[in-house]
């Protein structure tokens, strides 16, 4: 499924949170009113029940008392949605009101066994119309203000019961129309707020639109650009900084790509060039058989060249590619480097540099590939190094890594240089290249086949140059054979 | 000796043939798999050169077809693919040597000739000349007119190669890799040197001149004609 565009997730997260906002105000909104309404109701019909109880109390004689119709008949002018109902503790009914609706089950005759509680609210609908009322126990005969003192220890005062309803369908209509009415506002908020999310969201979504239009500008010929990051804003800049970090990280492999492929145009058209060149010479003219011989054994030094430099960036090749798996035997790496003094022995002799071991240490390695980078690291060192000057290699292990170190006196080189000088066909001095001193000497690939294989091997290499000394440093994981199944045989035997 | 070819890459197949004729081979080419599964089985060859990449069979179908008539016969595999796989796969299907395109005409030269020589176990000589260059395997010891040469251990293994192998044009990898075990291509001149160092002692002060040069090839010790 296709992920929704981001305006119109944050505009659906805008309209929600709207519509949950005032859905909880509206909800307290229609409490508060309804609550209102309730004390409003209940505020009339106490008055009313004050009312009568006063009326009642005060209704001390015969006369009082038949009067008392007549009395709460004039209460009720002006309440058209009033009932009022008394009912003496004999069950003789003192007054009725002739309209409105009563609390259900006090409309009829009552006995008078029953006392009803001394006073109770209700609520009850009658078809379409609400009610509220309350029924209550009124002394009749007792003024208000002497009411207290008979609390005191008097025998029980008879008492009317007195039912009181009250229409308050206009109240429930009200609250329905208001329900209504919230309704249709937080339906219309929740749009709007929808709307104004899109169009919020649209207008702060610009700089990323503007990150975008420019990105999608950039291609391979343009790698060189960046997106600007100041003026945008922070939320954004990581994302630009990481951006341009990437693009950075793309022009420089890039860069190295087509250094690479250029390197490689350039390396072969030199040979080729010159294979051309002696051939039309060589075919210029009639000659004898031992010139011919001549320009094919030149040939063949050319194509010899040629073959090995194909073959070393193919062997890169296939270690960028992942594709060199080395086997990890235990390797005795002194045995190793005196093998390979033995076999640099002459060449060095004949340039006056000797060779020096110091230290001893076992790596987990493939020694076929092993003895490739470290004879590139030794050839390397050798052909830098002065007559009667020494290549010292040595050999530690820390516990973590096996540390291989091979230094020679050599001219400083910046740390810059240092740092390249493991890039293919990178040659920190220019003139020495293709100066061809020896056959087939310095394809320039030889440290980068050095750096291919030690990261194969899960290690690092490096460079570094200090006070006319040039070293280069191979770590590679340590691998602890004979410390750990030897030193027990170790302390048995002694 | 009797070579069959299997080489579809038109030019390296009559290179190749011409080369092998001229080193005084037998040589029969096939251009595509079926050809050169249907010679195996007729011609009655000692030695077959096999490339891995061919139309019709591949070279591993032709292998196993040789290899179900004729088990012994040695099988040498050129692979332009520089995969440790296909060594794999060659050599468990039963070739005997393999060579990585491109290679140089005198290593296959040397490695044809390995081969052949492998099975025959003539006895083997306790002393090698060559005019008048003695080496006395038993003694390690080197003599040339009649007097004592003293050698270090790699000269000797390196006199010795040339001796075994005299007559044959010995490529620089293959005596880097006989003698010192280096089975890589180095970009010095360690076996120039080594060769010059061990000529100055067999050879300094004496005729005829043992150890030549064969430019662009490598050495071979041989009495010049």
């Amino acid at each position: 499924m296709k992920p929704p565009s981001l305006t119109v997730r944050l505009s659906l997260l805008f309209a929600v949170s709207t519509v949950a906002l005032l859905l909880g105000l509206g909800w307290t909104l229609e409490r508060a009113v309804a609550l209102h309404f309730r004390e409003l109701d209940h505020h009339e019909i106490a008055g009313k029940l004050a009312l009568v109880r006063n009326l009642l109390g005060r209704a001390t004689t015969p006369a009082a008392l038949a009067s008392l119709p007549a009395d709460l008949e004039a209460a009720l002018v002006g309440h058209p949605g009033l009932a009022l109902r008394v009912q003496a503790s004999d069950g003789r009914v003192r007054f009725v009101s002739a309209r409105g609706q009563l609390p259900p089950g006090t409309a009829s005759a009552r006995s008078g066994s029953g006392q009803p509680e001394d006073l109770l609210w209700v609520r009850w609908n009658e078809g379409p119309r609400a009610f509220r009322g309350l029924i209550a126990r009124v002394p009749v005969g007792v003024p208000l203000q002497t009411r207290d003192a008979r609390t005191a220890g008097m025998a029980e005062p008879p008492s009317d019961t007195v039912a009181i309803g009250l229409d308050i369908s206009h109240h429930q209509a009200f609250m329905a129309e208001f329900r209504r009415i919230l309704v249709l506002a937080m339906l219309l908020a929740a749009a709007v707020a929808a709307a104004l999310g899109w169009a919020v969201t649209h207008a702060g979504l610009r700089p990323l639109r503007r990150i975008t239009a420019l990105a999608a500008d950039l291609d391979a010929s343009r790698l060189g650009a960046r997106l600007p990051e100041t003026r945008v804003p922070p939320e954004i800049k990581s994302l630009v900084v990481a951006f341009n970090a990437m693009l950075a990280r793309l022009q420089d492999s890039f860069q190295r790509l087509s250094d690479v492929s250029a390197d490689i145009a350039h390396e072969l058209r030199t040979p080729i060039s010159n294979l051309t060149l002696q051939t039309q010479v060589a075919l210029n003219a009639a000659r004898d058989a031992d010139q011919y011989r001549e320009v094919l054994y030149s040939s063949l030094e050319e194509y010899e060249r040629m073959g090995q430099m194909i073959g070393n960036m193919l062997f890169l090749a296939r270690a960028d590619h992942g594709l060199l798996h080395p086997t990890a035997d235990v390797l005795d790496l002194a045995a190793q480097v005196w093998d390979l003094f033995d076999y640099f022995d002459a060449w060095a002799e004949e340039r006056g540099v000797s060779l020096r071991l110091t230290g001893s240490a076992c790596a987990r390695a493939d020694p076929l590939m092993l003895r490739r980078a470290l004879s590139n690291l030794l050839s390397n060192a050798i052909r830098h190094t002065g007559a009667g000057q020494q290549v010292r290699v040595r050999l530690d292990d820390d516990g973590r890594g096996v540390r291989i170190l091979v230094e020679n006196p050599g001219s400083p080189l910046s740390a810059e240089q240092a740092a390249r000088l493991f890039e293919r066909f990178y040659r920190a001095d220019p003139a020495r290249s293709r100066r061809g001193e020896t056959a087939g000497s310095g394809t320039g690939l030889g440290l980068a086949i050095v750096k291919s294989i030690v990261e194969a091997h899960g290690g690092t290499v490096a460079a570094a140059s200090s006070a006319g000394c040039t070293r280069f440093t191979v770590i590679l994981p340590s691998a602890h054979p004979h410390s750990a199944a030897q030193a027990p045989a170790h302390s048995a035997g002694t | 000796m009797k070579i069959l070819i299997v080489e579809d890459e038109p030019k390296t197949g009559d290179y190749l043939r011409q080369g092998l004729t001229e080193a005084g081979f037998i040589v029969d080419l096939a251009r595509e798999g079926f050809d050169g599964l249907h010679l195996a089985a007729g011609g009655d060859y000692d030695l077959l050169v096999l490339d891995v990449m061919l139309p019709g069979l591949d070279g591993w179908q032709v292998l196993s077809g040789v290899r179900r008539k004729d088990p012994d016969l040695p099988v040498l595999f050129l692979t332009a693919r520089d995969q440790v796989d296909d060594r794999v796969k060659g050599l468990e299907l039963g070739a005997d040597d393999y060579l990585i395109k491109p290679f140089a005409f005198a290593e296959l030269l040397a490695r044809v000739r390995t081969l052949l020589r492998r099975g025959r176990s003539a006895s083997e000589p306790t002393v090698l000349r060559v005019a008048d260059l003695e080496l006395d395997l038993l003694r390690r010891r080197v003599l040339r007119g009649g007097r004592r040469i003293e050698l270090t251990a790699k000269e000797y293994a390196l006199l010795e190669l040339f001796m075994r192998r005299c007559g044959e044009v010995l490529p620089r990898s293959l005596i880097a890799s006989s003698v010192w075990d280096m089975n890589f291509d180095s970009d010095t001149n360690v076996v120039d040197v080594a060769v010059r160092r061990l000529r100055l002692k067999v050879d300094e002060g004496f005729e005829p001149r043992l150890i030549q040069t064969v430019r662009g090839m490598g050495y071979v010790l041989d009495t010049p004609e």
